[in-house]
């Protein structure tokens, strides 16, 4: 008896209070973004397309050591090295890489190459725009991901909430 | 006392042989002991400090001698006082070693902190990063932190070339000395040392050219730190990347076995990346030699043949195998009845596998009815052996037991030159076991210095001194007559023969005196273990091989390991080449030839009966003017090699053939072991491997044969060759797959082992019961003293074959055409280095540098086989091995 009434009562504030809801989103306008025509937005830490770093001076990071390819679990990056001439120097060291590829189709943009790299020469930007229309196309050589790609339709929001470790933890 | 020790191991009992180290005691109970300097193979110098456990042993009152006991009534263990090192320290009854104990692990991790106090840390981009001890035990025992001063590092120049073939980076190196101590106790080149101390000690190469060693390449695999590392592999790829395929090595008899380091590459194909050692005790232990590692460059080179080709209008050009197979049957079939079957014929190279070279002999001798078939040409040529059959080398023989009380015999064969880790096992024998080598030639080698005892005999006159031995065992009754009842008839014939080689009367043809026959007869027939090694450079006599035969026969050195003949054959599958019956006058498996016998390669190619050919992996052509006469009268001239010889451009149809990396099959090496090699690179496209050439070529002429693979051909000829009855592939191979072993690189420097593919040996006539064998000696031709040069010519290790040509990596160590004079002669005649002279025998002439060298005679004169423009055989034939000449400056 006291619950009937008591439902009686509570029913339809509660349709109240969701309607309120519907109506607020009703209220609010559209959150699709209008990718292309619109830039996506990304958080600093989103792992798309990988780029090769350089130094300032214009030496490549990169000293082909293929521990990117060793860590990486899907086994899409190739790496062979060679070696530096004074004629024809490409990193610092002894080492560089003459071929480095990575293909996008197999990656999962865990990050582990970013990780494994010694000199943080590889690093995974923004970019997730990878479609293509032929496969080959999918694998880029050292030459793309040297060039750095920033593209208009990205932005990187500066909202992005980092949780410490221990409050992880404490929860 | 026993031999045994028993002691304790962090709290485990093993007992082991006194005198054994403490850290090969560890081994055995599987406790690993870090270690750097020290190695199983090398002396033991205790300078890396890496392995230093804590060591106790029993207490003993000083006074009484009465066994120290504590309350409990055991014996009380009294600890040394500091850590010691257990790569030095021998095991001792009652001993109790703490290897994982908290001072010791503390002691390991300071000596690590030292070590790396000035290495670069330069993992990354070292080639020996994911195969190093010292990255491997500092993961595993290292501090993670150097309390040491970044700044104050010290600083050597990265590159260093240390030989042309090793690079040294002196600020990865820990002073081990593990390379100095191979170069000077295995290879017997003691180029290296070390110069300077305290930091600034580095590796120093004291030789000219820098590291003038055929082993350098081993000093790149002892090395427990990225210090040396090999030129042509540098930044090639990384340890952990490469497919690592069990191979046998290509370049010479020996057989040594190998690991071939291939890598997928980004377009899938296969690279040869390097060439490793395989562990295996009884063929190489753990070298290989610099011929073997980086002559493998050949497989990549842009010359390979990469389509058949066919001639037309006078040019080579390509076609395609539907095309060139039909016209090789319809041409050998045209030939075959219009000029019978005796006019076609082959030759096939030793480089053959022995699947290849049973399906050329079946398809002369079954299909095109033809017993023209030889591989005796190039270094084959003035060599055949046959004593292997009878008197080789027992089942289970293994030079790196053979020590004291034993005797190795070594007659007319330069080991270090011709098979270089023949040598490292000979030497061996004799420095670290006592073994006595003596070591008998035409000039002073190598060898000379490590045999006790070394004779010199004039060429040409080696089967008078084997003779002369002979009959020097015999007239000191130093038979074995138990054995040569059991074993042997004839010998009472042979006695008789023997009167007129007593060592006085050899003494005067040899130059060896009868004192010096009399005792190498007697320490060869008292030995417990005698071996004879027979090189080429005794010369081609039938004298000398039935004389070896006997001699091993009549002092019962035969038919059990350790005991027997080795000839020092050219090539990977010389010995297989004979097994197989390629001759024109033996059946396989040395079977007696029914009817009458073909015609021998020099035969084929000097006379004009034959009008059709077949020849695969020889070159007959560059080694005569008139071999390469008569390859182009030849009707039809069928080559399959890797190579645009200079045969291949004479011929009508050229096939292109597989590499060993690239194909499987097995060899036969010079102790009569069959071991497999399996596929560990792509091929060209449209290279067949020899044996499927030739199925094809017999499909074209009506046969059906329907092999499938290599192990298929294998399998028939364990039918037919009952010396091959068990050398079926699944026998040669266990299922076993090739991983990096880490604590086997700790200890000896390279990963892999040959629990796979040990190789099985053939089993000689002396070893079975049921057949005797015939003793029989040939009177040698007279030979007739000469006041002339005596020009020898001996086979070198890097010479001018094909293989080598293609491999860049050692063109530097490639013998410059030139010869070697004696500086007595070369006084006599007013010559200094680098002085022209004129050669001429018989009417041939040619001219050539000379260089002074020490290590030969007054009247020699020295140019090895198989060198670019070959003037040794256009000045001694092919089938020669030394001739009188006359020398003058030109």
């Amino acid at each position: 008896m006291l619950n009937e009434v008591k439902e009686a009562i509570t029913a339809p504030l509660e349709v109240a209070k969701a309607m309120g809801i519907t109506l607020k989103q009703f209220l609010r306008g559209p959150v699709t973004n209008q990718f292309p025509d619109e830039p996506a937005q990304v958080y600093p830490r989103f792992r798309g397309r990988h780029a090769l770093k350089r130094y300032e001076n214009g030496l490549e990071r990169c000293i082909g050591c293929a521990l990117c390819a060793a860590a990486c679990p899907t086994e899409c990056i190739y790496v062979e090295a060679a070696e530096n001439t004074d004629e024809d120097r490409r990193s610092p060291g002894e080492r560089y890489a003459k071929i480095y590829d990575i293909n996008m189709l197999r990656c999962i943009f865990c990050g582990y190459c970013a990780e494994a790299c010694p000199t943080e020469a590889v690093v995974l930007e923004h970019d997730f725009t990878l479609a293509e229309y032929d496969r080959w196309d999918a694998v880029y050589s050292k030459e793309q991901l040297l060039e750095p790609n920033n593209p208009e339709y990205l932005v990187v929001r500066d909202d992005e909430v980092f949780v410490k470790a221990d409050t992880w933890s404490s929860k | 006392m026993s031999d045994q020790v028993t002691l304790t191991i962090d709290g485990k009992t093993v007992t082991v042989p006194k005198g054994t180290l403490i850290v090969e005691a560890a081994k055995q109970i599987e406790q690993e002991i870090p270690v750097f300097c020290y190695h199983g193979k090398l002396s033991q110098v205790g300078m890396c400090r890496m392995c230093l456990v804590e060591v106790g042993t029993p207490m003993f009152d000083r006074a009484t001698r009465e066994p120290v006991l504590d309350e409990n009534g055991v014996q009380k263990i009294g600890f040394f006082p500091k850590p010691m090192t257990a790569c030095t320290t021998p095991v001792s009854e009652g001993m109790v070693v703490k290897v994982d104990s908290g001072a010791a692990l503390d002691d390991r991790k300071a000596v690590l902190e030292f070590l790396l106090t000035s290495h670069p840390l330069d993992c990354p981009v070292c080639d020996k990063g994911g195969e190093c001890p010292l990255q491997d035990l500092t993961m595993k025992h290292g501090s993670g932190i150097s309390r040491f001063n970044y700044e104050e590092k010290q600083h050597f120049p990265k590159k260093y070339p240390l030989g042309d073939l090793i690079v040294l980076d002196m600020e990865r190196c820990v002073i081990c000395t593990r390379c100095i101590r191979f170069q000077s106790e295995i290879a017997h080149d003691p180029v290296l040392a070390i110069e300077n101390r305290g930091r600034h000690a580095h590796i120093v190469s004291y030789s000219d050219p820098p590291f003038d060693s055929h082993y350098s390449g081993n000093a790149t695999d002892v090395c427990p730190v990225g210090a040396l590392t090999t030129k042509d592999f540098r930044f090639g790829a990384r340890s952990w990347e490469m497919k690592n395929v069990p191979s046998i090595c290509n370049h010479c008899g020996v057989g040594c076995n190998t690991v071939l380091g291939t890598r997928k590459g980004g377009s899938g194909t296969g690279q040869l990346k390097r060439v490793m050692p395989r562990q295996n005790e009884t063929v190489n232990e753990l070298w290989i030699c610099d011929k073997g590692r980086f002559g493998h460059h050949f497989n990549e080179s842009p010359n390979r043949l990469t389509t058949p080709l066919i001639r037309q209008d006078g040019q080579l050009v390509e076609s395609t195998w539907a095309d060139v197979l039909p016209f090789i049957g319809e041409k050998i079939s045209s030939i075959k009845s219009a000029n019978g079957s005796t006019a076609l014929g082959g030759i096939a190279g030793a480089r053959l596998s022995n699947e290849d070279l049973y399906l050329f002999q079946k398809l002369f001798r079954q299909i095109i009815g033809s017993n023209n078939i030889d591989h005796r040409v190039g270094l084959n040529a003035n060599f055949e052996d046959t004593t292997a059959y009878t008197v080789g080398v027992g089942v289970g023989t293994d030079l790196s037991q053979v020590g004291k009380g034993s005797t190795i015999l070594v007659i007319g064969s330069d080991l270090d030159q011709e098979a270089p880790i023949l040598y490292i096992r000979v030497a061996g024998a004799s420095v670290k076991r006592s073994a006595h080598v003596i070591n008998i030639g035409g000039r002073r080698t190598k060898l000379d210095a490590q045999a006790q005892t070394s004779a010199y005999y004039q060429y040409g006159t080696a089967s008078y001194l084997v003779l002369g031995i002979l009959a020097s065992v015999v007239a000191q009754g130093l038979v074995n007559q138990e054995w040569i009842d059991r074993h042997a008839t004839g010998f009472s014939e042979i006695t008789k023969l023997l009167q007129d080689f007593a060592p006085d009367s050899v003494a005067d043809t040899t130059g060896v005196s009868s004192a010096e026959i009399e005792a190498i007869a007697k320490s060869y027939a008292e030995a417990e273990n005698g071996i004879i090694i027979f090189g080429h450079e005794a010369g081609n006599d039938p004298a000398l091989g039935a004389a070896i035969e006997a001699l091993a026969a009549v002092t019962g050195h035969a038919g059990k390991p350790n005991n027997g003949v080795i000839a020092v054959l050219p090539h990977a599958n010389s010995r297989g080449a004979a097994d197989m019956g390629v001759v024109p006058n033996r059946l396989l498996g040395y079977l007696p030839l029914e009817g009458e016998a073909g015609l021998s390669a020099e035969q084929m190619l000097s006379g004009n009966s034959i009008k059709g050919m077949i020849i695969a992996g020889a070159d007959p052509a560059s080694e005569s003017d008139t071999y390469r006469e008569c390859l182009q009268n030849l009707d039809f001239l069928v080559v399959q090699d890797l190579f645009l010889t200079e045969t291949a451009q004479l011929a009508d149809v050229v096939l292109p053939a597989k590499a060993v990396a690239e194909r499987d099959g097995t060899f036969t090496n010079l102790e009569r072991r069959v071991q497999t090699f399996d596929v560990g690179i792509d091929s060209p496209l449209l290279a067949w491997s020899d044996w499927l050439i030739l199925a094809a070529i017999a499909g074209q002429l009506g046969a059906d044969w329907g092999y499938a693979s290599a192990d298929g051909v294998m399998a028939e000829i364990t039918q037919e060759v009952p010396l091959y009855q068990n050398m079926a592939f699944e026998n040669l191979v266990a299922p076993v797959s090739l991983d990096r072993q880490t604590d086997h690189y700790i200890y000896e420097g390279m990963s892999f082992t040959a629990d796979v593919h040990e190789g099985i040996q053939w089993a000689t006539v002396a070893e079975n019961e049921q057949q005797k064998i015939t003793l029989q000696l040939v009177v040698p031709e007279n030979h007739t003293g000469s006041d002339e040069i005596t020009l020898v010519t001996p086979r070198i290790l890097y010479d001018g074959g094909r293989l080598l040509a293609e491999t860049d990596v050692v063109q530097s160590h490639v013998f410059q055409t030139r010869a070697l004079l004696s500086s007595v002669d070369a006084k006599k005649l007013g010559l200094n280095n680098g002085d022209s002279v004129t050669i001429s025998q018989n009417g041939t002439a040619v001219n050539l540098p000379i260089q002074i060298s020490r290590m030969l005679n007054e009247g020699t004169i020295l140019i090895p086989r198989n060198i670019e423009g070959r003037p040794a055989e256009r000045l001694v034939g092919s089938s020669d091995v030394h001739a009188s000449v006359k020398v003058k400056k030109s």
